[in-house]
Formats: C-alpha cells, structure tokens, sequence
C-alpha cells in the first residue's frame, strides 16, 4: 500500500493517481521544492521571469532545526521555509518590485484570489501565528475565516486557505 | 472484410513480486482498418427533433434548418427522413419518408419558425414514432435532439421515452446549445451505449456537428460491440471507461469467475475507440504471466446475423522489486489524467450540490492540476475560474459548469480528432 501525501489516503501499490483526492502519486517520492516544476503549464504562461527570489533554499536539516513548510494542496508544491520571525506570504509583483517570502502567483494565486500581501507567519517563542494582513479575500484557518490583523496560533498539519488556494502548514523537527 | 487492431498498453511493462495486490492501468485501443473493400453501409433511418422555442429565434433556427437541408442531401434515396419540432406542443413538420421528394421537404423545413416555450416529451415521443413507422428493418435507427432551454415537469417522461426507444435499437444523439439547457437530463437521456450528448457552444457549429453525426451514422461497420475481459485468478476489474473518442465510465458485469463484459454499442469506422481499465492483480510469483485477455464480438451490419472475433492478451513480467523501474507509460498516464479530471469535476459538482463547497472547490481545483498537466491549459482555467467563482459566490456559472463539464469528456463543438 502507498499512502497519498495529500489527503492520506492508502491506495493500492502501482496507484498512479490518488482514487480519492486525485492527486498524483507519481511525485509523492521526490519532494518539489522549486516553483519551476510545480506546473510547468503555469510556468509557461508566467514565461522568462524565473523567480528564484521567491522560494528561499530549504537549510541543511540539522536535527535539531526546526523548519516549517506550507503544501499547497492543488499543485503538491512543498515550500520549506526557515524559521525566521517572520514570513509573509503572498503574490509577487514585479512592477512594484514586491516579493513576498513565500510566493502564490505560479500555484494559481492571482486566480484563487491570493492578495499580494495576504498573510504572515509570526514564530514567537517556538510556536507560530498566521495573521491575516487585511487580504481582500480572506484568510482561513481550519475552515474558520480569520480576523485581519489578529494573529492566531498555528499547529502542525493546520489547513490555511488563502482567498481560495488551500494550503497545509506542517512543522518538522 | 474489414480488419480490427486491438492494442493493449499496460501502465507498467513489469511489474514488482509483492505480497500484496497492486493496480495495473490497462490502455485498450481499437481502431479499424478497412481494407480497400469499403463495406456495404446499412442505410439510415434519421428523425430531427428540433426545439422552436422563442429563444432558438434567429441564427440558431437558422442554422439548424441550414443543417437539416444539408442531411438531406447527405442521405441516399433508400435511407428515411423525418422531422418533428416543438416547443409547447410537438409537431411532425416531415413525415417519416425516403428521402427523395428533397425539394417538397426542404420548403417545409424553411417554413420553421420560432416561437413558445420548451416541452420535451412529446417532441420526443413523435420523433420515436416517426422512425419507428419508416419500418426499415435492416438499418441504423437514429433520432437527433436539439434543444437550448429547459423542459419543465416531464423530464421523467423524456427519460423513459428515450430508454423504450433505446431498448428497441434506436440511438439518440442529444445535443444542447447555448447555457440554459439542462445536462443532467441530457446525459440521462443518452446514458446508453447507442446513445451520446454533445454541448454545441455557438450557433456556428450546428451544420458541422449535425452533418458529422449523420456521416458517423453512415459508416457504422461493427454493431453491439461486445468486449469481454479475463484476469488470472484473484483479479479483479476495478473499472472500466472510454476514454476516446470521449470519456465516459462503462458498465461492467461480471460474467463469470474473473472474467467480466461490458457492451460498446455500435461503432463508427472514423471513431479511433480506446478504453482504460484498472486492474487489481493479485500477489504473483517472478515470472511471466498473462494479466489480461481480451475478446472483442459484433455483428457485421448488413448480413445475416454474422458475428465477427477478435482477441488478445497482455504478458507482463514479474520480477524482483530491485530490478524493477517505478516508470509508469506517458500515454497511460496522460489518458488516466483526464480521466481523473472527467471523474474529480463530476464529484465536484455533487458535492457543490450537497453544499459542501469547499470540497467541490478543493476537487474543481485538483482537476484543473489535473487538466494543466495533461496539456488542457485553457479548459484548465475555465476550471480555475469555476472553482473561484464557487467559492465566491456559492454558484458555478451555467456556462463554464457545462464547459467543464462536456469539455473534460472530450464533448465540446470540436470533432474529435483521429
């Protein structure tokens, strides 16, 4: 059996595609980590820019670094982030030479309603904060729409949704 | 005589000895050759039934009578043409007749106007009518819908009309044009193997697609296709779906002890037909073994009951899990692709049914991945937008539900491609 790493599903061994999500299970071994493969039609019509900015290289795992990661639900991408005090998360916007920590725009952000910038994550003492930063579509946690400029606890395996694109937050370490 | 080419393409070529079942995705493809002796066709028995509703005013009706006249040229002296029109009531406009007296039967065509509301049935119910009393016993028995509106209280009565004909070898292809009209009726309508729906997106393509349908008509050479599927012991046929020349899930019965059929309905020469099946194989030992046996049976139109045979079988090695590549086919997958995407916008919308929108959103989404990677960019969007406009507003549009929709099945204005 293989467990499918979006919706933990097991599925029988030889599945190519989730039978209850639909979600490839091909690419559950290998990690994305970049924004270039994650879809490479999206990638196509964004064209030349290549936005190494946006994705910040995930650190050497020491054992005792935590990291976080966010997995946006669609597209499989796994973004793993360094715990800093803050990252924010939103589209980038090249024009005003806006980018954000952690940028939606190839997974289908400026459909899903994504705000150029939508939300941030607080490390605080070791535990983590969204906070919504007044995005016109809203952000939710587990379902729940957020309070702009209220920051409230995250936990490992929470589901975040940004105007519409979905997103889990998990914690490593 | 024409030759059949049976070709199965299985997603992995070896597979790993496991203690476990595991799933095998089968590709089947069909395709006919015939050889320089054109088969003689089966002539056509064809009833219009046409919505003159106030809303089909203008190019539309335009368009349909341009393409009814168009059919009737189309069709030889022995083949029978009828037309029958409604809209709050059902009339015949053109009897059941051979199509010979064409300059009587195109001025009543042009003689159509447009006006009242959509009632369904008895359209429908006259329809049948005429192509049942053209009695042709030896032909291909077709009545084609078109409607753009709704009917209101009698889709029931549509549904059973259309299984009674079906019943009696009379296919039915249902077409819908413009937003308005319902699907779900439509589908049902043509939910069997001689039957299909097709979504005509603009007044534009009514000719091509009514002429097209009528031509794939003509060149019928293999009736009640019957395909019959053998696993080895302890298999099991999980599903089975066409996948071209568009998507729809089979009906299986298991017939006996791991063997299981599935009708096809007739098939049309031009159509390239290819199915996908997804097996789940048993824990077998390293070596080579037959994974699949295929038995494909018609009638061969135009003669006496004369059944044609055609069978093949798929060999797949077994070998030790460290000597096996986890490469899966690119046309396999790339066919299941879309198949995921047909099956996951169909779960969509019953779950944005059942008013659990953000799981339809989540399974609108995951189709549009599915869609974007399997090359269908532009229907990919159109989900995007759908599954956004869900969310927003609690509602997909009628538009891009039926884009989606048809367009995931490979239904939509373009002809499939061979």
């Amino acid at each position: 059996m293989v467990t499918c790493s979006h919706c933990q599903a097991q599925q029988l061994d030889g599945t190519i595609f989730c039978t209850v999500c639909g979600a490839s299970l091909l690419s559950a071994k290998p990690q994305r980590q970049t924004t270039a493969s994650l879809n490479r039609a999206a990638a196509e019509t964004a064209q030349a820019e290549v936005d190494e900015a946006t994705i910040l290289p995930a650190p050497t795992p020491a054992p005792e670094t935590n990291t976080i990661a966010l997995i946006v639900l669609s597209s499989g991408r796994r973004i793993v982030l360094p715990v800093t005090p803050e990252l924010l998360i939103g589209r980038k916007d090249q024009q005003r030479n806006f980018f954000p920590d952690v940028d939606l725009s190839l997974d289908g952000g400026y459909d899903a309603g994504v705000s150029r910038q939508h939300a941030r994550i607080i490390c605080r003492d070791g535990s983590y904060l969204l906070e919504d930063l007044g995005s016109s579509n809203g952000t939710f946690l587990n379902r729940q729409r957020i309070a702009p400029r209220r920051p409230v606890e995250l936990h490992h395996g929470d589901e975040i949704q940004l105007g519409m694109l979905l997103v889990r937050f998990e914690m490593n370490g | 005589m024409s030759k059949v080419d049976l070709r199965i393409t299985p997603s992995r070529s070896v597979l790993p000895a496991s203690q476990e079942p595991q799933l095998l995705y089968a590709l089947i493809e069909l395709s006919a050759q015939s050889g320089a002796t054109k088969m003689p066709r089966l002539p056509l028995n064809l009833c219009l039934v046409i919505d003159r509703s106030s809303s089909m005013r203008g190019e539309r009706l335009q368009q349909v009578k341009q393409a009814a006249m168009q059919i009737l040229d189309l069709l030889g002296d022995h083949e029978s043409f009828a037309l029958v029109t409604f809209n709050d009531r059902a009339e015949v406009v053109v009897p059941a007749q051979l199509a010979r007296a064409r300059a009587e039967i195109k001025r009543q065509i042009s003689a159509i106007e447009a006006a009242g509301g959509t009632e369904m049935a008895t359209g429908l119910a006259l329809g049948v009518q005429e192509l049942q009393r053209a009695m042709m016993p030896r032909a291909i028995h077709r009545l084609l819908l078109l409607t753009d509106g709704r009917t209101y209280g009698d889709e029931g009565r549509c549904v059973e009309i259309a299984r009674r004909a079906q019943a009696r070898g009379i296919g039915i292809t249902a077409l819908g044009i413009g937003s308005e009209w319902n699907e779900d009726l439509l589908e049902t309508i043509a939910a069997r193997e001689n039957s299909r729906t097709h979504y005509i997106t603009s007044a534009a393509e009514i000719t091509k697609i009514f002429t097209a349908e009528v031509e794939r008509m003509h060149n019928i050479f293999a009736q009640d296709v019957q395909l019959r599927v053998t696993l080895p012991p302890q298999g099991l046929l999980r599903s089975l779906d066409r996948v071209r020349p568009y998507i729809g899930s089979l009906p299986i019965i298991e017939e006996a002890d791991f063997a299981w059929t599935a009708a096809l309905g007739d098939w049309p020469e031009s159509d390239a037909q290819a199915l996908l099946m997804e097996i789940v194989v048993p824990p077998l030992p390293v070596g080579r073994h037959t994974m699949l046996r295929l038995q494909l049976r018609y009638r061969v139109p135009g003669s006496e009951g004369t059944t044609a045979n055609h069978e093949q079988s798929l060999v797949v090695g077994v070998r030790n899990p460290d000597e096996v590549a986890s490469e899966v086919d690119p046309t396999v997958k790339h066919w299941l692709e879309r198949l995921v995407a047909y099956r996951l916008q169909a779960s969509a919308w019953q779950a944005a049914e059942e008013g659990k929108l953000e799981e339809a959103t989540r399974r609108l989404q995951m189709a549009g991945t599915r869609l974007f990677e399997a090359g269908e960019i532009e229907l990919a969007r159109t989900v995007q937008e759908e599954a956004t406009r869900l969310l927003r507003s609690g509602q997909a549009s009628a538009e891009g539900r039926k884009r989606i929709k048809y367009g995931t099945r490979g239904l939509i204005g373009r002809e499939e491609q061979s």
